[in-house]
């Protein structure tokens, strides 16, 4: 119907001014609550299922990939979590580690003037069944808690974070499907680039819950047995270049491009993709020849093989680390990409990774976004570029 | 700190609107005006058992005149809203579809409750029938991300980064900051951004029971007033930078000047005078506008207790003694959410290009807390050069926009 997506077309924009570093990472998932609970995970290449608690009526999986001991109020205490819902804190806990030192104190240079960006794709789907269900069972269809409201609008998740941990810059909530960590991550870059932001908070959450078993299930009726479903929530701290030096981080990458197209035609997938990749590389002036590694978003209908093509397409005969989150975590749907991303930085903690080679994180969603990012990895700190 | 660069000019060249009081940029220009209420009994949902059923709906209005590619039944509610409006943007801009695939874009479409609509139509057969009985096709709708991709998919483009932005009531502000943003960098040559929600029962009965919601009608900045009346819809501004236009011969609305955001990061609900305060200030400086040049203020206005004043404090710490007229254009349209700031926006500029300010309608008299000139009931007639948009959402979330005549500079 229309022509495949830009490939002559010169890369979008003028070179960064700003460029945006990856400074931290963290994850919540079905590894456990840390960092190092996700590493090891990766690094053994096991997926860990569990039978889904009965709570909501009976979901229609016989396992998913939870996050172990993930009890709200154990995690983050009895003040302020009455009313949360799962992906809220999945994501309020998700920055908590990312803001903490192992001695417990904040990291140092992440003020009240950070921000935040949270990928989601319609929030917490069982306290909005619930929501909902209760206007319509209870005596009067107003006698719902208006403590949950706040749980059916989409923002909830990332205002709860703002609110945790006392973060007053821009703070936004994205949204793409599988694609939305990539969305948030160029979001984000954005913030940097025209001033807005300096230090950005930059993730995106998904839920296990009953309400989305049963979405999921009945929206992909051929979801493959291997397909699933996660949770979890996966953030990464974004500062510009050379600021996390002055507060004694590491910088283990850069974001170097960050390209997007949509797929109007199932057909599509395929070239859309392919297109955004190409743009990634042009746009960089790197080559597919210098990647390490390439994080796939893994998704259960024919988009998901559609990407798995355009990966094997660019590596040719190249054997880099080739990573699949829904292999590892199961799937996490808005939270994929984002999972993809932090897989690549825990992994090339586990196997240093030669200074300068690139990895590939791609997103396709059945909605119709296809995306991906390119990093740098390293260098590591005061390295000469 | 931080630096702040220089980049192309923004403009507005064409405007997309499905409201509660007119479809269409010259419908709703008109409705402003006039000052005509959306406020009506409900229709779109089962109202048994509420006692006071008022909200602002979009009436009449098929979206099959405004879609080529897609079927409108297999959209939401929401979807139909933003894929329309879009269209209606494009058509009113000038663009041929196939100008628009030509070139690299944005679409960045605001929401509060996303596809909510088809979320109420799900619990409903999940009560009647169980879970399993949830029509699949449904469950494939629910997404938020739909309400800007398929406007991608709706007019045929391939080569554009498509974003929901659910940043709630500000959203709007928010996807036409990001449109401000690409545009300004060089990074995209178009955007279509803006905002869309469809009313729905959960979103009815959750004001309801938060005792945020009037009975009757919306009366923001009056000391009698009782709450916000719900409301739904969409708007969509096409926006590119000022060379563009001009090759291409376009129609300028307006210029986009720039815009701020902060969060308030103290409570879900309850504003935060000063950190919107600080807000305005952002977006003043990040627009290069002094105070004394803003020529009217479309406020967040909700109506509720709690904003009016906060806001109208926020206001007036910013402003003093010279804070401009400062209007709720919500006393007309009700609160339409993710919506709200879009066509609050729209509205604005439909002010500046007009020469009108809307009026606040259903006013009586003003809280005294509430200090501002709310232009009660009747617009008025208005030489405009640069109009202030503000959004307070949920959450703490604040946008303010700040939108220009297009004039030309030396």
């Amino acid at each position: 119907m229309t022509g495949t997506a830009g490939v002559d077309r010169p890369p979008a924009g003028r070179p960064p001014v700003v460029r945006t570093m990856i400074s931290g990472w963290s994850a919540v998932s079905p590894y456990g609550l840390d960092r190092a609970d996700f590493a090891a995970g990766l690094r053994e290449g096991r997926r860990e299922t569990a039978v889904p608690p009965g709570d909501g009526g009976d979901a229609p999986v016989e396992r998913a990939c939870l996050v172990p001991g993930f009890d709200i109020r154990e995690v983050l205490g009895r003040k302020g979590t009455r009313s949360m819902d799962r992906v809220t804190a999945l994501a309020v806990a998700t920055a908590g580690r990312l803001l903490r030192a192992p001695g417990g104190d904040r990291i140092p240079g992440i003020g009240a003037e950070a921000a935040l960006v949270l990928g989601t794709n319609v929030a917490g789907a069982q306290s909005t069944v619930d929501f909902a269900r209760d206007s319509l069972t209870k005596e009067k269809p107003y006698f719902v808690d208006p403590a949950r409201f706040p749980n059916a609008v989409l923002n909830c998740a990332a205002a709860q974070c703002a609110i945790w941990h006392g973060l007053q810059g821009p703070n936004t909530t994205v949204s793409g499907g599988r694609a939305s960590g990539l969305l948030a991550l160029n979001y984000a870059m954005r913030l940097q680039r025209s001033g807005r932001a300096g230090p950005v908070l930059c993730g995106a959450a998904e839920e296990f819950s009953t309400a989305r078993a049963w979405f999921e299930t009945l929206s992909e009726p051929d979801r493959p047995p291997e397909a699933v479903l996660g949770e979890g929530c996966a953030m990464v701290l974004l500062e510009p270049y050379g600021r996390p030096g002055e507060h004694g981080r590491a910088e283990p990458a850069e974001v170097l491009a960050v390209e997007f197209g949509v797929h109007c035609e199932p057909e599509d997938v395929h070239a859309t993709l392919a297109s955004c990749v190409s743009r990634a590389f042009a746009s960089t002036g790197e080559s597919p020849d210098r990647l390490w590694a390439v994080a796939g978003s893994g998704g259960p209908g024919p988009e998901g093989s559609a990407e798995e093509a355009v990966i094997t397409g660019i590596l040719g005969d190249r054997v880099p680390v080739r990573l699949r989150g829904t292999d590892l975590v199961g799937d996490t749907n808005a939270a994929s990409a984002a999972f993809g991303l932090v897989a690549l930085l825990a992994w090339a903690e586990n196997e240093p990774v030669p200074y300068g080679r690139t990895a590939l994180v791609t997103a396709v969603d059945r909605d119709g976004v296809a995306g991906c990012a390119l990093l740098r990895m390293g260098p590591s700190k005061g390295e000469a570029r | 700190m931080l630096s702040e660069p220089a980049g192309r000019r923004v403009v507005i060249t064409g405007l997309g609107v499905v409201s509660p009081i007119g479809v269409g940029a010259r419908e709703y220009a008109a409705g402003l005006r006039a000052g005509r209420s959306g406020a009506k009994p409900v229709r779109g949902f089962d109202t048994t058992g509420f006692e006071h059923t008022i909200a602002c709906e979009v009436g009449e209005f098929d979206p099959a005149a405004w879609m080529r590619t897609l079927d409108p039944a297999a959209l939401g509610r929401a979807s139909r809203f933003s894929v329309a409006a879009s269209r209606m943007a494009v058509e009113d801009g000038g663009y041929a579809d196939a100008g628009l695939r030509e070139r690299h874009g944005l679409i960045a479409i605001g929401t509060t409750m996303g596809e909510s609509r088809e979320f109420d139509r799900l619990v409903g057969q999940e009560v009647a029938e169980g879970p399993a009985r949830m029509d699949p096709a449904t469950t494939r709708r629910i997404n938020a991300s739909r309400l800007s991709v398929l406007i991608a998919r709706e007019l045929g483009l391939t080569d554009v980064e498509a974003v929901t932005v659910p940043t709630a009531c500000a959203a709007g502000n928010y996807a036409i900051g990001y449109g401000f943003d690409v545009i300004r960098s060089g990074e995209a040559d178009f955007a279509l951004c803006g905002g869309a929600d469809a009313l729905c029962r959960k979103t009815f009965a959750g004001f309801y029971r938060l005792g945020a919601m009037a009975p009757d009608l919306c009366r923001p900045f009056d000391r009698n007033r009782q709450g916000m009346i719900t409301g739904e819809g969409a708007g969509v501004l096409l926006l590119e930078d000022l060379a563009s236009a001009r090759e291409r011969g376009a129609r300028i609305h307006a210029e986009v000047l720039g815009y701020g955001l902060n969060c308030d990061a103290s409570h879900p609900v309850a504003p935060d005078s000063g950190s919107v305060a600080r807000c305005i200030r952002l977006a003043l400086d990040n627009a290069g506008v002094k105070p004394q040049e803003v020529d009217f203020i479309s406020a967040h206005g909700t109506a509720t207790r709690a904003n009016d004043v906060a806001e109208a404090r926020a206001i007036r710490g910013v402003f003093g003694d010279a804070t401009p007229r400062t209007v709720s254009m919500k006393s007309m349209l009700g609160h339409t959410l993710g919506a709200a700031s879009a066509l609050a926006a729209i509205g604005s500029v439909l002010a500046i290009e007009g020469g009108f300010i809307p009026p606040t309608i259903n006013h009586v008299e003003t809280d005294p807390e509430c200090e501002v000139d709310c232009v009660p009931n009747v617009a008025v007639d208005a030489d405009l050069r640069i109009v202030q948009n503000n959004a307070l959402a949920f959450g703490g979330n604040n946008a303010v926009l700040l939108l220009g005549r297009h004039e030309e500079r030396s």
